[in-house]
């Protein structure tokens, strides 16, 4: 077995490995990845496209690996790429008259979510307050409250600092609360 | 606790440490939003290369795709280290070492014991390790958790060894009581061994419990746990129960607000270890007694009655809960596989890809992975023929 494919790896020896060809180091890069990925697609797009766009990142980004020159930058470098897939697949979307450069669309302008199960209506209800935030606090609380990441994992994946995390986290939850609380959506009691 | 009100650094580190990282004390709101959108959680699902593409790899795990017979290689491999292992390891009782991976313990109550260290009530910094045991007492209980996984309590009475904790896989070992597991790792992480089933994290929080004689429960509060031994499977979603039987394996799910007629049935079923009149007549009352609800249930039964008792199985079941397209009369009572997943599915319990996913997915690492604990118990079973 390769070495650099070990799942104990780090990034950056999977990063190495993956820029010269190993499958199976990419493999397990996709594995701790795609989380984030599919969070910060499901900030920007339809639930129902998340799952296709994941894969196209990850498909895109193989082949660009090679221009990667700093590979502690992988994290970053593959938040953004899934941010610009967001944005492109939005701009392939409009009709060709309105392709404009007008700013992402959260995704609740979408007739986008179809949980998978029946408990659907509050679990969309509560997606949908999360979208209406401003982007930053979206993405960040979706990573933390759907993707179950916590906040040094989503420092650590998405490339941020600490504290830009903790700062999201924090007053994105502050103005959710206050969502939730104007709605009154019945989100802070009941059997769970 | 006060702060400055323009730093928000510090505006952000003065509470909610559990939105931060899940210590602390729990936020209810949190956690209630952590339940409801794990509906939209990210499933684990191999990524998939564009036939004739350069970059071709049909899963992660690529170097298998193209030399099949690798895994099997690996896997007696590591049996065969697994087992030396096992004739030079230091006696049972010996103490792991405490290095590598590990998760955080919290005495709850009273003293445990990890290894053959105690440790009190109130002590902070505890780890249990990979290869360790930790065993609670009649009055001490204590909570495991670890920051991609969830959080597990531990009852009195209990005996707990962790197996393996990385990125992909957890496992422990419940040898003996109960546990609650609160789980936010991605479906089928997290496994528990137990003496008489493997149960498999679908997405859920739920309670296992093991007896002296190695019979199992299990009862799931949210998502959906799989059951399994020896190929034999079964699916616990929430407000459902199962129990397990040493050598024999999960029985029979049902729905804990179903009759007492219909349960008291079922038990009866499950315990004939033969075809028999008195299991035909249990399973002529299950049947009388199921509501569209208890097809969970009627599923079950399919590929666990004879060819007679399964035709009339079918024909309530499918009066209970219309087949959907794809599924016919003949392909059900022949067991076929895909029309059986179909049906599961249209049962709208969870969606059964995620467990053939967790099988494909485990299947080539039939032994132990290289770096889980392997206690000497399970080496007996493999040289066993």
């Amino acid at each position: 077995m390769n070495p650099a494919a070990d799942p104990n790896s780090s990034d950056d020896a999977l990063v190495r490995a993956a820029q010269q060809g190993d499958r199976g180091a990419f493999g397990i890069l996709y594995s701790r990845y795609a989380r984030m990925v599919h969070g910060i697609l499901l900030s920007r797009v339809s639930y129902a496209d998340v799952d296709d766009l994941v894969q196209d990142v990850f498909l895109q980004a193989l082949p660009r690996l090679d221009s990667l020159r700093e590979v502690s930058r992988f994290p970053g470098w593959l938040a953004a790429i899934a941010r610009n897939r967001a944005s492109d697949f939005h701009r392939r979307s409009k009709p060709a008259d309105q392709l404009d450069d007008e700013p992402t669309e959260p995704a609740q302008n979408h007739p986008a979510t179809s949980p998978r199960s029946h408990s659907g209506a509050e679990a969309r209800a509560a997606l949908e307050a999360i979208l209406s935030l401003p982007e930053t606090y979206r993405e960040t609380l979706i990573l933390r409250l759907v993707e179950g990441m916590t906040g040094p994992e989503i420092a650590a994946r998405t490339g941020l600092t600490h504290g830009s995390v903790r700062v999201n986290l924090h007053r994105g939850m502050q103005q959710l609360r206050e969502i939730l609380g104007r709605k009154a959506a019945p989100l802070t009691g009941g059997e769970l | 606790m006060s702060t400055r009100p323009n730093d928000p650094e510090n505006e952000a580190s003065m509470t909610e440490d559990y939105l931060w990282n899940h210590s602390g004390t729990p936020d209810p709101q949190i956690q209630r939003l952590e339940l409801l959108l794990a509906e939209f959680r990210h499933e684990d699902r191999p990524l998939l290369f564009p036939a004739g593409s350069s970059a071709s790899l049909s899963r992660p795990r690529g170097v298998l795709v193209r030399f099949p017979w690798v895994p099997r290689l690996a896997a007696a491999a590591v049996i065969l280290l697994a087992i030396a292992a096992g004739m030079l390891a230091p006696p049972r009782h010996a103490d792991v070492p405490e290095t590598g991976p590990a998760w955080n313990v919290s005495n709850l109550e009273g003293t445990l014991k990890i290894g053959s260290r105690a440790v009190a009530a109130n002590q902070v910094g505890a780890k249990l390790y990979v290869g360790q045991m930790l065993v609670t007492n009649s009055s001490s209980r204590a909570s495991l958790s670890e920051n991609d996984l969830g959080e597990i309590q531990i009852e009195p009475n209990s005996r707990v060894r962790l197996l393996q904790t990385d990125p992909m896989h957890k496992r422990l070992q419940l040898d003996l009581g109960t546990i609650h597991a609160m789980i936010w790792a991605p479906p089928g992480q997290f496994v528990v061994d137990t003496p008489s089933a493997v149960a498999v994290d679908l997405g859920c929080a739920y309670t296992l419990q093991v007896a002296p004689d190695g019979s199992g429960t299990i009862r799931t509060r949210i998502g959906w746990v799989g059951f399994h031994l020896n190929g034999r499977d079964s699916f616990i979603p929430a407000g459902a129960m199962c129990s397990t039987r040493p050598k024999i394996g999960p029985g029979t799910p049902y729905f804990e607000d179903a009759s007492v007629a219909f349960r008291d049935a079922l038990h009866t079923f499950d315990n004939a270890d033969q075809p028999s009149a008195a299991a035909s007549a249990a399973l002529a009352t299950v049947l009388a007694q199921a509501r569209p609800r208890d097809g969970l249930t009627l599923w079950h039964l399919l590929p666990r009655t004879s060819a007679a008792d399964r035709d009339r199985l079918y024909t309530r079941f499918a009066a209970l809960v219309p087949p959907p397209a794809g599924v016919t009369r003949a392909g059900i009572l022949s067991l076929d596989q895909h029309m059986l997943d179909l049906y599961w599915n249209a049962l709208d319990l969870g969606d059964i890809s995620l467990w053939r996913f967790w099988e494909q997915s485990t299947e080539p690492h039939a032994g132990p992975a290289p770096q889980q604990f392997v206690p000497k118990k399970q080496l007996v079973l493999k040289q066993a023929p």
